[in-house]
């Protein structure tokens, strides 16, 4: 079992600094849903290095962003099955 | 090579993988994405096989986002980790073998300039510290000479990465790795200063703290290459395996760095900001 970036989603949307995104070192990784103004993570891409952890805590200081064991996760968001497809989030992101 | 290359035969849409109809229409085509708009884009790289938290993997994702045209644009790599992610990418990649980038880069601009007269075409060089500054360093040089106008771009990792750990050219002096263990005895190469003597129009040294600024300064980059002549970006973009570097310290580390000795520079020729200007003055009078 292995760790991934989890975005709470009540606190990132009261933001809109969207700097996880730009410092995550891989490619549509952490995707930004512009309707629910929100950040969310698409674990298949994960990689778990926790820059995105570092970076919401001490440049953002927002505290939104946990590793957490992808067995815990309820619910997933996985690229490769979805595909990027802004126009079919409806907000509610794992 | 252009918008219509990428885009799909009507027809055979049901036949092309989800990733690559997803690029074709909601990639950054024909409109100059923002580094703010990361993450609801459709990115030309895709999933590579780096390690993870890997800086320079940062630095390239960032340089993707930068390239004023990605349509447009030919990567020329070698051996070394960066080619890892580059050929991860659907702009077209050209592998040369060590030591030849450059060559390889100068007889493509020119064969670009002779064939697409009216397009311009951009040709990036993207290669290691070890593939531009110690065995390709003749072609890096008699390229600058020439005048060549194409961008050279230095993922300085200050080590050869993918082979164990052996000291380079760009390694600090003092630096201890698996395969230099009494420390590296030399200085660190100056390649800022071999740039400005070859007479580059545009140099920047920078790390991949700001994302931003790594877009812009790539941007600018290419631009300059297009008209002016080379340019040159050296980017630290650590190795957190041979240095070993905590990947949730990666960022902090490239603080530090820049902070102690690698900052942020950039020098620029009067022809060059010439250029640019007229740029920006032609884009405020399109408004």
């Amino acid at each position: 079992m292995y760790l991934v970036a989890h975005i709470d989603q009540a606190i990132c949307s009261e933001t809109a600094c969207r700097l996880c995104t730009q410092y995550c070192p891989e490619a549509n990784t952490i995707l930004y849903d512009n309707a629910a103004k929100t950040a969310f993570v698409a674990v298949d891409r994960c990689k778990g290095c926790e820059i995105c952890v570092g970076i919401c805590d001490d440049l953002a200081k927002h505290h939104a962003i946990k590793m957490i064991m992808i067995t815990d996760l309820k619910s997933t968001f996985e690229l490769s099955k979805e595909g990027f497809r802004p126009d079919k989030w409806d907000g509610n992101h794992p | 090579m252009s918008v219509k290359n990428i885009s799909i035969t009507p027809g055979w849409e049901k036949y092309m993988t989800k990733e690559y109809l997803d690029l074709v229409e909601r990639g950054p085509y024909g409109k100059q994405k923002k580094v703010s708009e990361m993450g609801s884009f459709k990115e030309v790289l895709e999933e590579h096989p780096m390690c993870a938290g890997c800086a320079m993997t940062l630095f390239i994702r960032l340089t993707m986002v930068g390239l004023p045209n990605p349509e447009h644009t030919v990567l020329i790599g070698t051996a070394g980790c960066g080619r890892l992610a580059l050929t991860q990418t659907s702009i077209p990649f050209i592998y040369g073998n060590y030591g030849d980038t450059n060559a390889v880069a100068s007889g493509l601009k020119r064969g670009l300039e002779v064939r697409f007269k009216d397009q311009a075409k951009d040709v990036v060089v993207m290669a290691g510290d070890g593939g531009l500054a110690d065995i390709g360093f003749s072609a890096v040089m008699h390229s600058w000479f020439r005048k060549e106008r194409f961008t050279t771009i230095m993922l300085d990792n200050e080590v050869y990465g993918n082979t164990g750990g052996q000291e380079s050219g760009m390694t600090e002096r003092g630096a201890l790795l698996k395969m230099a263990p009494k420390g590296k005895m030399f200085e660190k190469m100056d390649m800022i200063g071999l740039a400005q003597t070859s007479g580059v129009a545009y140099i920047a040294r920078l790390t991949p703290t700001n994302p931003t600024r790594v877009a812009s300064v790539v941007r600018k980059a290419v631009l300059i290459a297009r008209e002016v002549g080379p340019t040159f970006i050296q980017a630290y973009t650590s190795c957190n395996i041979e240095y070993a570097i905590p990947t949730p310290k990666v960022l902090d580390d490239a603080r530090d760095i820049e902070a102690k000795r690698y900052g942020f520079m950039e020098i620029i020729s009067d022809e060059a900001k010439a250029y640019l200007d007229s740029i920006d003055t032609a884009k405020k009078a399109k408004k």
